[in-house]
């Protein structure tokens, strides 16, 4: 559990000697980057596109990238969460100009967030705000800890670990409320 | 993941396991497309620091080149390696500026003035521009009314030289018809001593003086310039005849008597008036006159090889030259970037304040979006 928030011993003694090179960081962390960018846009189509472009911008700044400061996973969400945010910026800007504008309709279509997942929970974690949704992805999917997840929001710990319980027992009570 | 971390998970076991059972992974199309465009961003990456990392240096010592290249170019060929600080000026006349010749290192006066008439060569064959004088190739017009004035600057190599170099000078200005004005001599301990004379000498025989006065040790500055005179004297000569005849009309006026009593008053005032006007424009006449009779020289005596401007016949002179024409340059550089960011800058300040704005106005969204 830890080896996804630990400086991967490669890289840790000076930084950019020895950093892995940028296709084994997208085949060790191409997935979790996905899954976090399906759970905070809920839209698969945006995650694969939104996460195309996070390692795009992460291969510009990947010299810059410091091993010391955090994991490639924390640094990476952080890039996709960037990305995201733009998304979001557009997003409303086309809700705004388009009134025919039904996305939660469509996200009733077809299951998002996993194949597996029960109707209930599907549905519940549809009905989660993106910021809720993103908190879950983080700390349950990516395994962050509750430092690394916090520095990926642009928050504190306690707002982190705040955040986490509400969402975690907004889910339960949408699931619940479903099945009812 | 420590114990906290768990604990914020305890009694959601099952949610947790049932999202973590199947979550959703990247497709293999995604997977490829991401390892194909990254080799195309790294030239984009690899283009925006070669701006910075290539550009910048690039740029930098391109500006210093062209310093250190007009630094050499100003300090070279026309003006030879320790020549004489010389500097001619000649002030309203229809001649031509003097020519400088190269002279002789080595020779005695008559020896050097005649070396602007033969060829500029040293025994050994170089070029030598120590020249101890260089009137041969200063001619100051005898045919016309000039003002010259000269200044040279001489060293001697002690106190008693200094001295006796001061003594001389007071004679030789005295021997061609002209007198020192004021003589300032000052010396010290350590022997080193400086003299400052304002000689005055008839201009017909300031070439002699100069040339003169410039043997009395190692001539290492010289500055002259003449001022033509002669158009000057030519206009208040024609004014002096101007008023005369009319003052002789006036006068013969006066003796008529067919003039009526305001008529008479109004002709002796005007007769008052130009009589005035010939005494003052005889007595600027009589001043030009003066000033085109004689030069003034300005001669300073020196024992100190530091107090001597120019004169470098040291070998590091030219390099001395360089790097002062090249720091000259660079300064200028330096003022051009200045002024460029004085216009910019404002410029810069609005586009920092508007990506300061936009920078906000993100992290404002990225709140709302956090607690949306």
């Amino acid at each position: 559990m830890t080896g996804v928030n630990a400086v991967p011993a490669a890289v840790r003694p000076s930084g950019r000697v020895g950093a892995p090179p940028f296709a084994d960081v997208v085949a060790e962390h191409l997935d979790a980057v996905y899954r976090y960018l399906v759970y905070l846009t809920g839209d698969r189509a945006a995650a694969e596109d939104l996460a195309a472009e996070t390692f795009e911008r992460a291969f510009r700044s990947w010299r810059r990238f410091d091993p010391r400061r955090g994991a490639p996973r924390t640094w990476l969400c952080r890039i996709a969460r960037s990305a995201a945010v733009d998304w979001f910026r557009a997003e409303a800007r086309r809700h705004r100009r388009e009134e025919t504008y039904t996305r939660d309709e469509a996200l009733l279509e077809e299951s998002v967030f996993a194949e597996g997942l029960s109707p209930e929970l599907e549905s519940a974690l549809r009905r989660l705000t993106p910021a809720e949704r993103e908190v879950v992805a983080l700390r349950v999917l990516l395994e962050l800890d509750g430092p690394s997840a916090a520095r990926v929001l642009g928050i504190s710990g306690t707002a982190c670990s705040t955040r986490l319980s509400r969402a975690l027992k907004r889910l339960e009570e949408e699931m619940t409320h479903v099945r009812d | 993941m420590s114990g906290t971390d768990w604990s914020e998970l305890d009694g959601y076991e099952a949610l947790v396991s049932e999202l973590r059972t199947d979550p959703p992974v990247a497709p293999e199309r995604l997977r490829q497309q991401i390892l194909e465009r990254a080799p195309g961003s790294r030239r984009r990456m690899s283009g925006r620091r070669r701006l910075g990392l290539v550009v910048v240096p690039v740029a930098v010592v391109l500006a210093v080149g062209a310093a250190l290249v007009h630094g050499f170019v100003s300090s070279g060929s026309k003006r030879p390696e320790a020549f004489l600080n010389q500097k001619i000026v000649v002030r309203n006349t229809p001649t031509t500026a003097h020519e400088l010749a190269p002279i002789p290192r080595s020779g005695t006066p008559d020896s050097l003035q005649a070396a602007g008439r033969s060829s500029p060569t040293t025994p050994n064959g170089g070029l030598a521009y120590h020249a101890v004088h260089v009137t041969a190739g200063v001619a100051i017009p005898r045919n016309r009314l000039v003002h010259a004035d000269a200044s040279l600057q001489v060293r001697v190599p002690n106190r008693s030289a200094l001295s006796r170099a001061t003594n001389k000078a007071t004679q030789i200005v005295s021997s061609l018809g002209g007198y020192a004005q004021s003589v300032q001599y000052q010396s010290a301990r350590q022997g080193s001593g400086d003299a400052f004379l304002a000689l005055r000498v008839p201009v017909g025989r300031a070439e002699t003086a100069i040339a003169r006065l410039g043997s009395l040790g190692r001539l290492v500055s010289q500055q002259i310039s003449t001022q033509d005179l002669q158009q000057q004297l030519t206009h208040q000569t024609n004014q002096i005849g101007s008023l005369r005849r009319a003052i002789a009309v006036y006068e013969q006026a006066l003796q008529s008597g067919s003039l009526s009593a305001t008529q008479r008053v109004e002709i002796q005032i005007k007769l008052a008036n130009a009589q005035h006007s010939l005494k003052l424009v005889r007595r600027a006449r009589s001043g030009t006159v003066a000033s085109g009779a004689t030069a003034d020289i300005s001669l300073t005596l020196t024992t100190n090889k530091n107090g001597i401007v120019g004169g470098g016949h040291h070998k590091s002179g030219r390099f001395d030259r360089l790097l002062g024409s090249a720091g000259s340059f660079l300064a200028l550089e330096g003022i051009i970037v200045l002024y460029a960011l004085i216009v910019v800058g404002p410029l810069l300040v609005l586009g920092g304040l508007a990506w300061w704005i936009l920078r906000e106005r993100r992290r404002r969204e990225e709140r709302l979006l956090a607690s949306a």
